[in-house]
């Protein structure tokens, strides 16, 4: 999984470190679920431009 | 005459000379001076402009021009909706003192059609969260209950259509904006189709989600509003005694009724009986992974708004503390994530949308309880504890990402005289059906008239 802190501590400007313990959790949440869902989209699957394009 | 009628009678009214327009804007300037400081629903008001346009109005009728069923009408647009001369803060320190010098696509729209514009609504910051406990200008507040958050981000505008100051409101819907406050506030509210109405001259959060919508006291008035501002519009209004003989809804036996607030799914369930008594062929049907498309839209519009916002970051004092918390987790989000939920989003797309071979609407509860009191983090569902923003969000989120147009409105109450909301999702473009679908339900459940005292 990713390492979130030490992402946050790397992008310019870095996320301070007190919003960290508001910042990780959730992150780490969305790719925990994230990550099994994004191994099922099919090799050819463009981007979603909008509902007409559903097809 | 006071503004507490529908449209279509406030105009029937000026139009036979019991109502001038003039009388129509001081009366609705009264109201909302008298209740505006207890529901902080308006961050500004536009007295000068109003009865400038109020004057024109009783002109124009005096000469028999006639510009629809919105001439005369008091509207107040969300304060991320840009408007000519007039502050417009999206609810943010940093815009605090922006003044657009032109107006978003559907303001000129509503100006063209006469409507009276009596000033702009409150919302949460940026539009960005669900209470409207906005830090900079204070909460807005429900007419049901001062003591409870109104929804959002769309907040002042569900207040203000709620307490009766107005009767019709803009707001914008990028992860159920529109949607959540119509429930907690007992008001019909419209996401319509993505793209199906202009987003020029209004600021934008989620670029991919991002809908602009409306907040009506009933289903009928938002039609009339709709007929204004969308794109193709067939000038649809629902009959006098719309029925839904042979109209096919889906009612999801998965995701959509868990976690739902028992007094909630009560009533939820009584409309669903009298949709059927109503002649609507009634179906119970799974839908494929309502959470992925949770997941995935989380993960691109976190990304998206970050995109338009972390260049504001040289000012976070400026922000409230649960929008900027969202902007640095939007900033962590790879690009490779964001495509990978942005293609995800297609491949859920075409599953979900094998349901319309054989449904004209889906109906879900809009959210899974009533309105939260001002300042609660969280809610539980037994024993089960769930934030307020993902409990708000969670059955209302998933067609943004899809884009398909979604209508809540009362269907109940709870036993602390809370509005209770549902909604009614169809196949893009098929706005149409949500409001037959609406109004007879209205007509039927009886409660549009259900006023708060303010």
């Amino acid at each position: 999984m990713t390492n979130w802190k030490a992402l946050a501590a790397a992008i310019e400007p870095p996320v301070p470190e007190e919003l960290l313990p508001d910042v990780i959790p959730a992150l780490e949440k969305l790719e925990a679920a994230f990550r099994p869902l994004e191994r099922t989209i099919p090799p050819d699957t463009l981007p979603w431009f909008g509902p007409e394009d559903d097809a | 005459m006071t503004v507490s009628v529908t449209i279509g009678e406030i105009g029937a009214a000026l139009r036979g000379k019991r109502l001038s327009a003039r009388e129509l804007t001081e009366e609705t300037l009264r109201r909302v001076a008298d209740a505006n400081p207890r529901l902080n629903a308006f961050l500004t008001v536009t007295e000068a402009e109003a009865r400038v346009r109020a004057a024109a109005v009783d002109d124009d009728l005096a000469r028999g021009i006639d510009r629809g069923p919105l001439q005369g009408i008091p509207i107040a647009h969300k304060d991320n909706i840009f408007t000519r001369g007039v502050r417009t803060t999206s609810g943010s320190k940093i815009f605090a003192d922006f003044v657009p010098e032109y107006d978003a696509a559907i303001v000129s729209q509503f100006n063209d059609a006469g409507a009276v514009m009596i000033g702009k609504t409150g919302l949460h910051e940026f539009a960005y969260g669900v209470t409207s406990n906005n830090p900079h200008f204070g909460a807005v507040r429900n007419p049901w209950d001062l003591e409870r958050i109104p929804g959002g981000s769309s907040g002042g505008s569900a207040a203000a259509v709620a307490a009766g100051l107005i009767p019709l409101a803009t707001g914008t819907d990028t992860g159920g904006s529109v949607r959540i406050p119509a429930s907690f506030c007992g008001v019909v509210g419209l996401k319509p189709t993505y793209e199906r109405v202009s987003r020029r001259g209004v600021m934008p959060l989620g670029l991919t989600f991002d809908h602009v919508g409306l907040l009506a006291r009933t289903a009928r008035d938002v039609a009339l509003g709709f007929g204004i501002i969308a794109k193709h519009s067939s000038g649809y209004m629902p009959p006098g005694h719309a029925d839904l003989r042979g109209m096919r809804i889906g009612v999801p036996e998965n995701f959509f009724v868990d976690r739902i607030a028992p007094e909630v799914m009560l009533s939820f369930r009584a409309a669903v009986q009298t949709a059927a008594a109503l002649g609507a062929h009634v179906t119970e049907m799974r839908l494929p992974d309502p959470e992925a498309l949770n997941v995935v839209g989380r993960i691109a519009q976190l990304s998206e708004v970050s995109a338009l916002l972390a260049r504001y970051l040289g000012r976070r004092g400026d922000f409230g503390p649960d929008v900027l918390t969202l902007v640095e987790q939007g900033r962590l989000i790879p690009a490779t994530d964001y495509l990978n939920a942005q293609r995800l989003r297609r491949v859920l797309a075409r599953d979900f949308s094998r349901i319309w071979t054989h449904l004209d609407c889906v109906m879900t509860p809009a959210t899974p309880m009533t309105a939260p009191g001002i300042g609660e983090t969280s809610v539980e569902f037994g024993s089960f504890t769930e934030d307020v923003r993902t409990a708000a969000t969670r059955l209302v989120r998933p067609f943004n990402v899809l884009g398909w147009p979604a209508l809540a409105l009362p269907c109940g109450f709870s036993s602390a005289g809370l509005p209770i909301g549902l909604q009614l999702v169809g196949p893009p473009q098929q706005e149409d059906t949500l409001l037959q679908a609406g109004a007879a339900l209205e007509d039927a459940l009886g409660i549009a008239g259900r006023r708060p005292a303010v």
